[in-house]
């Protein structure tokens, strides 16, 4: 996505595209908003900056290409550029630092191979939920373009100016991480996760 | 010999990290062609792979499923429309 201008559209054109390509994934916006800074003023802040920043820029926008995923891209600038910014920063967490301290090849899903299939499908949707909150922005962000919006690596890569090999490795370590998580719910819950007596 | 006949699986994988990752690919739908003959591969014949690709396959279908999901504010779509006209 390229801010070029790369045409002109009609006002008329303007309002279809809007209507038609922007305007269906509010929901889906606003969900990205709300799981990225967990206040609801704040997600529709965003979500309201980022539609009012896709009409604005309309134009270097390609009728009929991915419009949910230009417009996650401007939502994920915002929140990084403007909120990020603003906020007290509670979640604040250094991309590098984060990335290099589970890049270690130490970090394995070993610690956490006792979790069991069947525990995971008897979890509650908060305690999935609260597992995917507690992970770092960076980490958290990851899953949810990928697991809850269904984004392709591809479409990840241009939503988050990653390359694919690191969205790839990111979601992998997401997904060890949120497994550690699941497995402490699993452990509290009881649920049963095959750990040995010692 | 026959005693490890088809359908018994090893019990530890070689290259557990590499494998996982594949794995998760190929659930993610990232390799589409290349990936069915690979999957059935690693399924019939590692157990740690198995297991993986059952508990990521879990993980998946909760996340989509049970995730919370928060209803947009009725007057969101509004609020930006409105806010569209003024710069028109």
């Amino acid at each position: 996505m390229s801010e070029v201008q790369r045409r002109k559209y009609s006002q008329e054109e303007k309002n279809a595209i809007f209507d038609g390509e922007f305007m269906p994934h509010i929901d889906s916006m606003y969900n990205f908003g709300y799981r990225l800074t967990f206040d609801e003023d704040d997600a529709k802040d965003l979500v309201q900056d980022t539609y009012l920043k896709a009409y604005r820029f309309i134009n270097s926008f390609e009728q009929g290409t991915n419009a949910k995923a230009w417009l996650f891209r401007i939502l994920k600038n915002s929140f990084i550029n403007e909120y990020r910014k603003k906020s007290k920063q509670p979640t604040k967490v250094d991309y590098q630092e984060v990335e290099t301290y589970y890049n270690s090849d130490d970090v394995h899903y070993q610690s956490t191979s006792d979790l069991r299939a069947e525990s995971v499908k008897d979890m509650l949707g908060d305690e999935i939920s609260n597992a995917l909150n507690s992970l770092a922005v960076d980490f958290r962000t990851v899953i949810i373009l990928c697991d809850l919006e269904g984004f392709t690596y591809e479409e990840m890569a241009k939503i988050l100016d990653i390359p694919i090999g690191t969205v790839r490795s990111r979601l992998h370590r997401a997904r060890n991480l949120l497994k550690e998580k699941l497995q402490g719910y699993a452990q509290n819950m009881g649920y049963n996760t095959d750990v040995d007596e010692e | 010999m026959k005693e490890n006949a088809s359908g018994e699986r090893k019990t530890q994988c070689s290259d557990e990290s590499k494998c996982f990752e594949l794995l998760e690919s190929i659930l993610d739908g990232e390799m589409i062609d290349s990936g069915k003959e690979v999957l059935k591969e690693k399924l019939a014949k590692c157990q740690p792979c198995f297991e993986h690709y059952h508990l990521e396959q879990a993980i998946r279908d909760v996340l989509k499923t049970k995730c919370t999901k928060q209803a947009v504010p009725t007057e969101l779509a509004d609020s930006i429309r409105k806010q569209i006209q003024d710069i028109k």
